[in-house]
């Protein structure tokens, strides 16, 4: 019996339809799956320190780019000064609306960025990304 | 009285020459005279307005043509001349060359001719001074094009996808219930899209637009403001209040003071804070004296102080509640600069905001 690595999911996006349709799509693809959204990342990176350093990697996040206030690139850099133990409990996928190559290019650069995913997320993606991960 | 006049630098050795050309000459120019490229120097820093530059050829420190070449690099505006009474081949070759000269004139001069080509090279001056001005506000224009299209395509794209992954969350629901709320959330797509659309309008009438000036209704102008919000207020229980006294006419464009009030009170309305009691927002119009001062306020969510300065900057928004573009108080702002009016705003964060503007009538 193969057993199941269950996966918490992080939703960072300001527009607060694109954060129901994701939770959606993640509980239409695993149920076990859990969701927490943020339409303000800065209340994102509280959450996260507050919930302090991890054993493994066990969250994944979806990141917007366009945001107002701060935007997934500060987002992104702000996480990226978190202590190591922390940092490794989560994989970061941008989810985007954007088709600029600068911002398609930048998004890749970063390091504890995964990958760059195009919005809407669908099922199809999700699974694909989380048999990746599992593998 | 020198504002209108041509300002001519004419540099030569020879003293009787500078008298001589002053005196035929300083009734219809300004006239800077020096009497060596050294004391040239001077001059040009002194008098950045001299379009015109006029040189001897053979001077004992430097000629005419390594002085042109020197000028072409730290003052490169100015059209050069050069002045010669020898029919030297070698100078022409060099002042066209390296001095890249407007013209060459044959000493003596004739008055008709030197004030021909004092003409025509201020013409050729302001042509080219023009023309780079053009250059440098195209060069503005590209950015904020550049900036444009960014941000638009985000604008109008993010709508639409919101919609394509309703749909596909709709095509695998499992009740009508989640369809409908999946069709809920595409008609407040398409609002937004709409809502975004229309901004776009009003950001090219401002921009493009000629000023359309008559005398301002007040009264109506407040009547389909009302016809908007009063709705708006009693479905979201905002207390909306409304004054206006009008002492004499007001003569503007109407659809711009639309656009600059529709905007504000949109913004009003849609930063309510949502555990509030007695929600309100007011809007004063007065005019006087031939000037119309409006106050917009309200007791919703406020700016944080940090972001005052930007909230009038293209595309800038200062906070992820509501649906804003950061395309509103670019607008007004627009709207406003058009109209030679001026805006100030007040806020707290959690208390509220309050724009107060005057316009002068046209």
């Amino acid at each position: 019996m193969k057993t199941v690595k269950r996966y918490h999911c992080i939703i960072v996006d300001d527009s607060p339809f694109d954060c129901l349709i994701a939770e959606k799509v993640i509980q239409n693809t695993q149920r076990h799956l859990s969701v927490t959204s943020f339409q303000d990342g800065g209340k994102a990176l509280d959450y996260i320190t507050g919930l302090g350093s991890k054993p493994e990697m066990d969250t994944i996040i979806f990141l917007d780019i366009q945001m107002p206030v701060m935007n997934g690139f500060t987002f992104v850099e702000q996480f990226e000064e978190l202590p190591a133990e922390i940092r490794r409990g989560y994989g970061i996928f941008f989810t985007t609306s954007s088709i600029n190559q600068n911002d398609i290019t930048r998004g890749k650069s970063y390091k504890s960025v995964l990958n760059f995913l195009n919005k809407p997320l669908t099922t199809a993606n999700l699974q694909q990304i989380i048999d990746k991960l599992v593998q | 009285m020198m504002g209108g006049k041509i300002k001519v630098l004419y540099i030569d050795d020879e003293p009787n020459n500078l008298v001589g050309f002053k005196a035929s000459f300083r009734r219809d120019y300004d006239v800077v005279t020096a009497q060596s490229p050294a004391k040239a120097w001077a001059q040009l820093e002194m008098h950045p307005d001299i379009s015109v530059i006029i040189s001897d050829q053979r001077m004992p420190d430097q000629t005419g043509v390594e002085f042109f070449e020197e000028v072409r690099e730290r003052f490169p505006a100015p059209v050069r001349m050069l002045c010669t009474g020898y029919t030297d081949v070698r100078a022409v070759i060099g002042a066209i060359n390296k001095g890249h000269v407007f013209r060459y004139i044959q000493k003596p001069w004739n008055e008709d001719d030197m004030r021909s080509a004092i003409e025509e090279g201020h013409n050729y001056y302001i042509a080219t001074s023009m023309l780079s001005e053009r250059n440098s506000e195209l060069l503005k224009a590209n950015t904020e094009l550049d900036k444009f299209a960014y941000s638009v395509t985000h604008d109008l794209r993010s709508p639409i996808l919101s919609v394509l992954g309703a749909i596909n969350i709709a095509k695998a629901a499992k009740s009508t219930y989640e369809v409908h709320e999946m069709l809920d959330m595409m008609a407040q797509s398409m609002v937004k899209l709409d809502g975004f659309i229309h901004n776009i309008h009003d950001y090219y009438t401002i921009k493009r637009g000629e000023l359309n000036i008559t005398e301002v209704n007040i009264p109506e102008l407040v009547e389909n403001l009302k016809g908007i919000y009063n709705l708006e207020g009693v479905t979201s229980h905002i207390d909306f209040r409304v004054s206006v006294e009008q002492e004499g006419a007001f003569r503007s464009d109407p659809i711009v003071l639309y656009i600059i009030l529709n905007n504000l009170l949109s913004n009003a309305f849609k930063y309510q804070k949502r555990t509030r009691e007695n929600k309100f927002v007011r809007l004063l119009i007065r005019v006087k004296n031939n000037e119309l001062f409006i106050e917009v306020e309200d007791n919703g969510i406020g700016i944080h102080e940090h972001y005052l300065d930007s909230i009038f900057d293209m595309f800038y928004r200062a906070t992820s509640e509501g649906f804003g573009s950061g395309f509103g108080l670019y607008n007004v702002k627009d709207a406003l600069d058009k109209l030679n009016g001026k805006i100030s705003v007040a806020s707290k964060k959690n208390e509220g905001a309050l724009f107060k503007l005057s316009i002068p009538g046209k």
